[in-house]
């Protein structure tokens, strides 16, 4: 297993033995340009700027000797052999900070239940952290091999404390740990701020978030930044959650919305049980997206935050309201199990 | 990474959106007549994202290296009689109908980027439209580079444009490109752009380039690679042109799905001779027609179809037409220019004993119950001293122009026929979507320029087979067309090896 640091983005893959740069990416929803996939178009052309690599059955008309000599690879048929770093043709957002990303040890000074299935996991850093609203860290655990992603819920200016919002996944190792083992006191390591997921501040349009279950993490600290700026553009949250119980964090949100009058709390229950006597939206989160805006979404910027299937949904309500990949931004909160299936993809989107 | 470095988008804006200037003595309309006739609308051009980033000085940088490399191989080829070492002479027909047919197009493609970036208004897609153009020119002049030496050794390369303008099976390739280049730029741009040159082409030059590498043509391989390289550029500009009309207005939905719908079914019925191509003229298989098109166009359009649906597009109900046909397209297409191979600038034959089980093992459904005893069957007149040659003239389907020679997929022995009434006039179609495509534009396809129609009309230089194909065609008869046992193709290519006639061997298995 390698890494792979992307830049300019700074985006990090991990990639198997034998497997190609492109493959690892796309699984790990890296977006890198491609197109034919076998090494013969050259769409996918990179720098190589540090590392060793096997460049694999590239053609010598798409990757060119002198090029080869340049240290272009194509990542569709190149196999890292050390770690390494490559330079894409991709945009750096105007947006993003590019915080280093640093090593933090870090105490649990509280653990809540805030649904029947997550867990609020309150941390002291033994130094503050740099990061922007809605990105996440990797928290190492004892026992568990490999560090697993958890979004940061709490506000940046919070710099000394990490609040992360952990899912009970079913024989999952990792939330395993965090929701049978860990306790108040104990201390760990983890690293961070990574992704590009985060708020787009200099984009002037209104503001949509749609969160599914701990997926809320995100947009929780994304809101609380933005409403604690000031920010005057129109904010709503679209919470979804299977039932009452699992809607968690409701009085805290139903609270900024009578304060802040910029800000819409819509929250969606898929299944409520009787005994929650609901009265609010009952179906899923993206249908609860399409009442409200009445199906139009266009002049907005969205934000998505949950598991694979919500996300899959919310992007058709969306794009059938008429906003665009370019207008949308994305958090797949992936578990290993969803790793292994291997659909192939078509090149029309980036990110989507 | 706060560092003010322009980045690649904001570099390439500067050097190529800076050339544009602002209209300020002619209407926008007056100098942009052809972007708003088809009902397309284009509300913002500036969100038009540029496929590719390449500066013209990196653009000649790099098409430089790519001939530097390409005219070595075909030197070294040349020098060292490559053409004698491909497997079997049969194998450069399948070069022949690549130079007539396939060829010509990469020039049309020329024509038809160049004229309809000019019509469009954003600098972005205009510059996109003329670097492809430049590709394509590239791609026809390489590949009659590399076909010409052939044209030194074997039969029927020597006119191959003149051909690609009058020969009755070529106007399939040519009239599926004078209906895009005939259509306005945005269908054009939707018919090759996306539908030819990101959806279909996979399943147009795998064929051709690893049939090619079977067969021990290096040269063929080699201009292959080189296309290839420059297809990243047409597949993401293809890719771009349909998300920019999909989110540019709602109303663009239903006719990029109709255009859509269109070009996949035109782009398909073309690639029937790749189909006849793959399972009947390479002496080495690569892999079945069926097994390519499962690859390259139903795996590969099913993730696409997933992915447009997001925008409320559809897979076309003719893609079940296609997957319907899989088992069955190459034996009818062959079979038809077997039937007609006096009348083709190439050569036919049956296939041979281990080929027809080949064949039997890849279409285990269909093969042995429709198609071999019919080759059987020709192959003992053929033993008898009576080469089956058909003397009439087949009628031709008005859209695509191929001969009505295909059948019905429920009842694989009955010939596939549809028909419409257009002005009191009946017109004939092989397909559903041959018929939906002339019942949608009936004005355009009465003027069809159909071969066999213009033979009875007397415009293709007279009455006789001798003036249509030799006059009119320039078809060398006796050495370009018939059957390829007995060919001069044959017997140059028995010399060179020492082998033994196959009449020789026909008489003696008889």
């Amino acid at each position: 297993m390698y890494q792979v640091t992307v830049e300019p983005t700074g985006d990090v893959v991990e990639v198997e033995e034998g497997q190609t740069i492109l493959d690892a990416s796309l699984r790990q929803g890296v977006w890198l340009p491609f197109a034919c996939g076998h090494g013969t178009c050259a769409t996918c052309k990179c720098q190589l700027v540090e590392g060793e690599v096997d460049i694999g059955n590239a053609s010598p008309f798409a990757l060119m000797d002198m090029e080869r000599d340049e240290g272009k690879i194509l990542v569709c048929c190149a196999i890292p052999e050390s770690d390494l770093v490559i330079e894409a043709d991709i945009d750096v957002d105007p947006d993003f900070m590019g915080f280093p990303v640093e090593d933090f040890q870090a105490t649990v000074v509280a653990i809540d239940d805030l649904s029947p299935t997550i867990k609020g996991v309150r941390f002291e850093l033994d130094h503050p952290i740099e990061f922007q609203a809605g990105q996440y860290i990797n928290l190492n655990m004892p026992g568990v091999e490999g560090a697993r992603a958890f979004s940061i819920a709490n506000k940046p200016s919070d710099a000394s404390v990490l609040e992360l919002h952990v899912r009970r996944v079913p024989e999952g190792a990792g939330t395993g740990y965090v929701h049978e083992q860990l306790k108040v006191g104990d201390t760990l390591l983890l690293s961070g701020p990574y992704g590009q997921f985060f708020t787009r501040k200099s984009a002037p349009e209104d503001l949509i978030f749609i969160a599914g279950g701990s997926g809320l993490s995100s947009p929780q600290s994304m809101i609380l930044e933005l409403l604690e700026q000031g920010d005057t553009r129109k904010i709503t949250l679209l919470q979804g959650a299977r039932n009452l119980s699992e809607l968690y964090n409701r009085a805290l949100f139903e609270q900024l919305a009578q304060e802040h009058e910029n800000f819409t709390y819509v929250p969606a229950l898929d299944n409520p049980l009787p005994e929650d006597q609901w009265e609010g939206f009952s179906g899923y989160v993206h249908e609860a997206a399409i009442d409200h805006f009445g199906g139009q979404f266009a002049g907005h910027k969205a934000y998505l935050c949950g598991p694979p299937p919500m996300i899959d949904a919310a992007i058709t309500a969306l794009m059938q309201g008429r906003l665009f990949e370019r207008d949308i931004y994305m958090e797949r909160f992936l578990t290993a199990a969803d790793g292994a299936e291997g659909t192939t993809k078509s090149a029309l989107f980036k990110k989507i | 990474m706060t560092s003010k470095k322009l980045n690649m988008k904001e570099k390439y804006s500067l050097l190529t959106r800076d050339l544009e200037w602002e209209y300020s003595y002619r209407d926008y309309e007056e100098i942009f007549k052809q972007e708003s006739f088809e009902g397309i609308k284009i509300t913002d051009w500036s969100k038009w994202e540029d496929p590719f980033r390449l500066t013209m000085d990196s653009y000649w940088k790099y098409q430089a290296e790519k001939e530097k490399k390409l005219y070595a191989i075909f030197d070294a080829f040349a020098q060292n009689n490559g053409q004698q070492n491909v497997t079997d002479a049969r194998y450069v027909n399948a070069i022949k109908l690549f130079l007539t047919g396939v060829s010509p197009l990469e020039y049309q493609a020329y024509n038809g980027f160049a004229h309809t970036g000019r019509q469009f208004g954003g600098v972005g897609a205009r510059v996109a439209c003329q670097m492809q153009a430049l590709d394509e020119l590239r791609h026809v002049q390489t590949q009659i580079h590399a076909m010409s030496h052939y044209n030194k050794h074997f039969d029927g390369f020597q006119d191959f444009p003149h051909m690609h303008d009058r020969v009755w099976y070529l106007s399939v390739p040519k009239s599926f490109f004078d209906d895009a280049r005939s259509a306005g730029p945005f269908e054009f741009m939707v018919a090759i752009g996306f539908s030819f040159e990101y959806v279909l082409t996979n399943l147009l030059f795998v064929p051709f380039m690893s049939g090619a590498a079977y067969n021990g043509d290096m040269a063929t391989v080699t201009f292959g690679f080189s296309a290839q390289s420059d297809e990243a550029r047409h597949m993401t500009l293809g890719l771009e042109i349909i998300k920019f009309l999909l989110e540019q207005h709602p109303d663009n939905v239903p006719i990029v799905q109709r255009w859509i719908n269109k070009w996949l079914w035109r782009g398909y019925r073309v690639l029937t001779l790749v189909a006849m191509m793959m399972d009947y003229m390479l002496p080495n298989k690569v892999m079945s027609w069926q097994e390519s098109f499962e690859v390259y166009f139903e795996e590969a359009a099913t993730s696409l179809f997933k992915d447009l649906a997001r925008y409320g597009i559809e897979m076309p109900d003719y893609a079940a037409d296609a997957i319907a046909e899989k088992e069955h397209l190459s034996h009818q297409a062959w079979s038809i220019f077997y039937n007609y191979g006096h009348a083709a600038a190439f050569h036919t034959w049956m296939p041979t004993d281990q080929e027809m089980d080949w064949l039997s093992e890849k279409y285990p459904n269909t093969f042995d119950k429709y198609y071999r005893p019919r080759y059987e069957k020709w192959r003992e007149m053929e033993e008898a001293g009576e080469r089956f040659y058909n003397p009439t003239l087949p009628m031709l389907c008005q859209t695509c122009q191929i001969p009505m020679g295909f059948t019905d997929m429920e009842n694989p022995t009955m010939t596939s026929y549809r028909q419409s009434v257009y002005d009191g006039e009946r017109y004939n179609f092989c397909s559903n979507g041959c018929k939906d495509i002339f019942d949608y534009e009936p004005e355009k396809y009465v003027q069809a320029w159909l071969p066999v129609h213009q033979i009875y009309q007397g415009n293709c230089g007279g009455a006789e087979m001798e003036d249509v194909l030799g006059e009119y065609y320039r078809i060398n008869l006796g050495t370009d067309n018939l059957d390829f046992h007995g060919s001069p193709d044959e017997a140059r290519w028995n010399a060179w090896h020492n082998l033994q006639p196959a009449e020789d061997k026909l008489k003696k298995a008889s």
